[in-house]
């Protein structure tokens, strides 16, 4: 049905033009170069790649079969993943992964959404000021997201809490218990990510032809069921985009509880990606790090795939 | 012409990136084929790894040494804590390369580096350590000491624990600290003090531990008992008797509810410098930090010996330590050695060392300088180093704090939280967390 | 007419409210930037600058050598955006306009990364660059930025829309590869590059994890790590300097989006519009 284009950023290229083809230079030079050149292209990507990524993935893969510390390691088959199936931490961490992701990944794509959709709305003025606006915070670095959010939500004197308590409500010990703890890193998460998302999907939603809705409107069809049967559609292909990277990026969250709780308090906040991180760099146990690391990846591999299959099928 | 010059260009920047990438794979050969073996040469020029007011402190000692010792050279390095266990840790995993010649090694790392990197650090009583045994507080030599038996670094800085308080406030509430026998005396007159001075707490403690574990007053109250997370052997005793007994003091205290809540990195600063707590259970180290630190509270602190935990418990216990060790990958590693004993032996180099840099003495016949028995009048003309230097002829109970510290911190730091957060039973938490420390571990509880 | 703008209200406020959230916390710190350690947490805040500014950068300098930390921020950012810039180019190009034996793969590994938890890759990096005697040094940080999977992914999709007529063009006018590549496609694609310049930059930029791990002395430290030691030191409640260090690192990126907002954005969407 309604097949979007969405703007791209190059020198338009008609939506329909084939992908490039070898042809255009069969006529020239010696066979060799032309076989060559894009590995050549590719040389730098690869020995990079090679060197700082695909190494390290394989090492730390390797890693993950040998236990003991220090300089003292040795092989010993699957001894850190079994240990990983009975250690109670670990569990806690999939946990709290577990539940940020189910509850601050599709809030913040919900109000991304709408955000996207009152900026696009007809009736809405100063749209720049509120994308420009609402995409700031995805600037922000780690260190300086922690600074500015560990002041603001002191319990005596931080500045939400003096809001909270000037508007008659009670102050909340935000990163001292572990409920508002986990408050703290999901509304801290959402304030990172959600204008990012939204700026997103008000690209796409511009892209899409007025003349839909108001033959829509004709048909007599009310705002919930335009927006059902020609924002959604249209939007698809970018909602699985940001779906599948929000849950790439929360199963892998480690930013907001480094900085603001260190996973605390009794491990309310303790995601897996904090989890390996303590264990490789606190105590040095770097075998079983690489072992929760490569259980996280099969996760996030195994999660990814079923959204893509889910949202990406009816696409079909 | 110019185009001819940029496709050069990027050929070259791809050829670079592969001659990076050999030169690298060639670096990684030669660390793994060179282990540093190290040599027994008495002359030459010693590096020496340390952090702030001690590397001060050590250069001190520098002209005498080199006067005495011609022939060697002495380099301090100030390497920056917690830097500085970085740069031990890498240095040994990649077998002595690049390490220095004398290190600067807490209490807290160095069994760890000990049980991890066997042969990373030189064996000093094949030069005579030995013979300095009985010199230093009680309590210090079994850290220094490998499993072996053999000495692998001297005792520089000692670590006796003080109970620093608020004479003003006590006074207020007509109490005496000083007739403290156990913590359960300061706990019976607590609402006696909480009335006489609202809004002051007596102990400020980080109860969510963000960023940090702030476990040093259920670890002191565990020391004074002569307990600790691990026992002599390696073995988990976070979940003994003691150790519930010190969580459940905190846990009392906390109830009368004068612990105050000290979040953040600054949390605790912050309650000393508005004049909220009255009770500082610190060590040695304290007595010079308090003084410059909150200048504004001359006259008010005094210092006592700590209240046992049990009814004619231990009234002293050695919290932590620095050690001077030799690394094995040394060329020279007698030169580092007569360094390590002439800095560390000598009356006169340790306290030259102490006024310098604030480093408190393990060696317990420094004490008899004058310095120890002088007034001080931040402490209202009492003679703190004299009462530590008491506590720490007394000495303490060996600690071990095994290569696994950070693990077993962290499990004890949650247990506290649990504590604070949730009024979790002392005992229960405490177990679950050994059970956790020998899963995470391999060790048996003890 | 009259009516719409009147029922647009409730959405301009709706916005207002996101909006002024998102902001809030910036303006609450370059406002705090200006002030004295005591007057941070006064309440209600002034929206008035206070006048401790220089005083506030000053102390700040005096504790991370300020122009040291930012000049290494800047190198490393720099020469890590241009280089991978670079090789993200050179990588799309290769994966959009020409067909080869084992593309698919290749550019199917590159992407697969994405999964993998960065942390994980820290002890071996760390491990290596140990090896390669890097550790605390400028190429220990640049390195492993320079293959962006991510970015090669954003060049392929931008590439690929590019007409090939362009290209033959070029070669028909007896251009080497390197020069179409040069004088053809950089040209056009220039804005593209300059997004993911961007987008290359504010990553490099914000880096820390890396950094604080691979770095040891306080001279090499970058802008971010050098921000982590200020807070985490126990015996400084350096509020203001600590502030002004924050506002130092997240400044030049607010601006840098503000003057490039819409390479910026279109930079983002190249990747999302052409799953």
């Amino acid at each position: 049905m309604t097949a979007v284009t969405t703007p791209v950023n190059t020198p338009a290229a008609p939506p329909g033009t084939p992908p490039a083809k070898a042809r255009t230079r069969a006529r020239r030079g010696p066979r060799w170069r032309r076989t060559a050149l894009p590995y050549l292209l590719l040389a730098p990507a690869l020995v990079t790649f090679g060197v700082f990524k695909a190494y390290p993935i394989v090492d730390s893969l390797l890693l993950s079969f040998t236990t003991g510390n220090g300089s003292a390691g040795h092989a010993d088959g699957l001894a850190n993943y079994r240990r990983l199936l009975d250690d109670p931490l670990f569990w806690t961490a999939l946990r709290n992964t577990g539940e940020m992701l189910v509850v601050q990944v599709p809030l913040m794509l919900a109000l991304a959404l709408l955000m996207a959709v009152a900026i696009n709305s007809a009736l809405v003025r100063w749209r720049t000021v509120w994308r420009l606006g609402i995409f700031m915070p995805a600037v922000t670095g780690l260190v300086a997201t922690g600074v500015m959010f560990s002041f603001l939500l002191r319990t005596e004197d931080g500045a939400v809490n003096r809001l909270l308590e000037a508007v008659g409500l009670p102050a909340v010990d935000w990163l001292g218990q572990p409920f508002w703890a986990r408050m703290s890193v999901v509304l801290v998460l959402s304030w990172h990510y959600t204008g990012y998302n939204a700026v997103i999907y008000l690209a796409g939603l511009q892209s899409i032809p007025r003349e839909l809705y108001e033959a829509a409107m004709v048909d007599g069809a009310g705002a919930v069921r335009r927006f059902t049967a020609i924002t959604v559609p249209a939007l698809r292909p970018l909602l699985l985009f940001t779906v599948v990277l929000s849950t790439i990026g929360t199963l892998q969250l480690f930013d907001e509880p480094y900085v603001l709780t260190g996973g605390g308090p009794d491990n309310a906040t303790l995601t897996v990606s904090m989890y390996l991180y303590q264990n490789g760099f606190r105590y040095f146990d770097f075998g079983y790090a690489s072992a929760i690391a490569y259980a996280l990846t099969l996760l996030v591999s195994v999660l990814g795939a079923v959204q893509m299959r889910l949202m990406g099928e009816r696409d079909r | 012409m110019s185009h001819l010059s940029r496709r050069d260009l990027l050929r070259a920047s791809g050829a670079g990136l592969l001659a990076l990438a050999a030169g690298g794979a060639l670096a990684a050969c030669d660390s793994a084929s060179g282990g540093a073996s190290g040599g027994d040469a008495d002359t030459g020029t010693v590096t020496v790894w340390s952090w702030a007011t001690a590397a001060l402190a050590l250069r001190g000692v520098v002209p005498a040494f080199e006067k005495d010792n011609p022939g060697i050279k002495v380099d301090v390095q100030d390497i920056g804590n917690p830097a500085i266990w970085d740069k031990i840790t890498v240095g040994l995993a990649a077998g002595g390369q690049g390490l220095g010649d004398v290190l600067h090694i807490g209490c807290d790392y160095l069994p760890g580096y000990l049980e991890k990197f066997p042969g990373g650090l030189a064996d000093l009583s094949a030069f005579g350590a030995d013979a300095h045994r009985d010199k230093f507080a009680k309590g210090l030599w079994p850290v220094v000491t490998g499993k072996d038996g053999h000495a692998y670094a001297l005792p520089w800085e000692a670590n006796p624990l003080g109970f620093f308080y608020r004479k003003d406030c006590f006074d207020k509430a007509g109490i005496d600290p000083t007739t403290f026998a156990t913590w359960d005396d300061l706990i019976a007159v607590a609402d006696r003090f909480k009335a006489a001075n609202p809004g002051i707490s007596l102990l400020g403690i980080n109860k969510a531990a963000n960023p940090d574990p702030d476990l040093d007053f259920v670890q002191n109250l565990m020391q004074l008992q002569g307990a600790f997370y691990f026992d002599l052997q390696g073995k988990i005793t976070l979940g003994s008797e003691p150790a519930a007994r010190a969580l459940t003091v905190l846990k009392r205290l906390d109830d009368t509810g004068l612990v105050a809540d000290a979040p953040g990195a600054h949390g605790w600063a912050d309650l000393m410098k508005t004049g909220k707590l009255a009770v500082a259970p610190m060590p040695s180290w304290a007595a010079h930090y308090l003084e410059a630190k909150f200048a504004d509270q001359s006259g008010t602190w005094r210092l006592t010996k700590p209240p046992a935990v049990t009814p004619g418990g231990k009234r002293a216990a050695l919290v932590n330590s620095t050690h001077l060790a030799v690394a094995a990958s040394s060329p020279r590693r007698r030169a580092a050695w007569k360094f390590v004993e002439y800095a560390l032996t000598r009356p006169a180099s340790v306290n030259s060392m102490f006024t310098a840099g604030g480093v408190f003495p393990a060696l317990t016949t420094a004490y008899a300088d004058p310095m120890y028995a002088a007034p001080s009048a931040y402490y209202g003309g009492q003679s703190v180093l004299k009462t530590f230097a008491d506590l720490a002829t007394d000495g303490g109970d060996a600690t071990n704090f095994t290569g696994d510290y950070a693990r077993a911190l962290k499990l004890a730091s949650d247990a506290q939280t649990k504590v604070f957060l949730k009024g979790a039973d002392p005992a229960a938490v405490l177990r679950d967390a050994a059970k956790q420390l020998a899963q995470q571990t391999g060790r048996t509880i003890a | 007419m009259r009516l719409s703008t009147l029922r647009g209200w409730p959405l301009t406020f709706l916005l207002a409210a996101v909006t002024g959230l998102s902001i809030a916390p910036f303006t609450w710190m370059l406002l705090s930037t200006t002030r004295k350690d005591t007057e941070i947490f006064d309440w209600p805040p002034s929206p008035v600058p206070g006048d401790s500014l220089g005083d506030n950068l000053h102390r700040l300098d005096r504790r991370i050598g300020l122009l040291r930390v930012l000049g290494n921020s800047l190198l490393v950012a720099g020469v890590q955006t241009v280089g991978a810039l670079v090789v993200a180019l050179l990588a799309g190009y290769a994966f959009a306009k020409f067909r080869f034996r084992g593309r698919t793969l290749l550019f199917g590994v590159l992407l697969s990364t994405l999964v993998v938890p960065e942390q994980v890759m820290l002890v071996p990096l760390f491990k290596m660059m140990m090896n390669f005697g890097l550790l605390d040094t400028y190429q220990a940080l640049i390195l492993p930025g320079l293959c962006v999977p991510f970015a090669i992914f954003l060049m392929r999709q931008s590439l690929s829309g590019l007409p090939d007529e362009l290209l033959d063009a070029a070669r028909v006018d007896g251009a080497g590869e390197f020069r179409v590549l040069w004088s053809v496609v950089v040209p056009v694609m220039r804005p593209v590059l300059a997004a993911l310049a961007i987008f290359l930059f504010l990553g490099s930029w914000n880096q820390f994890v890396w950094p604080l791990v691979a770095l040891r002395s306080p001279e090499m430290h970058t802008l971010p790590v050098a921000l982590a030691t200020l807070q985490g030191n126990q015996n400084t409640t350096d509020y203001g300097a600590i502030l002004a260090g924050t506002a130092l690192s997240t400044l030049p990126m607010m601006v840098l989006f503000l003057v490039l907002q819409r390479q910026f954005i279109s930079g983002l969407l190249a990747g999302a519009t052409k799953g």
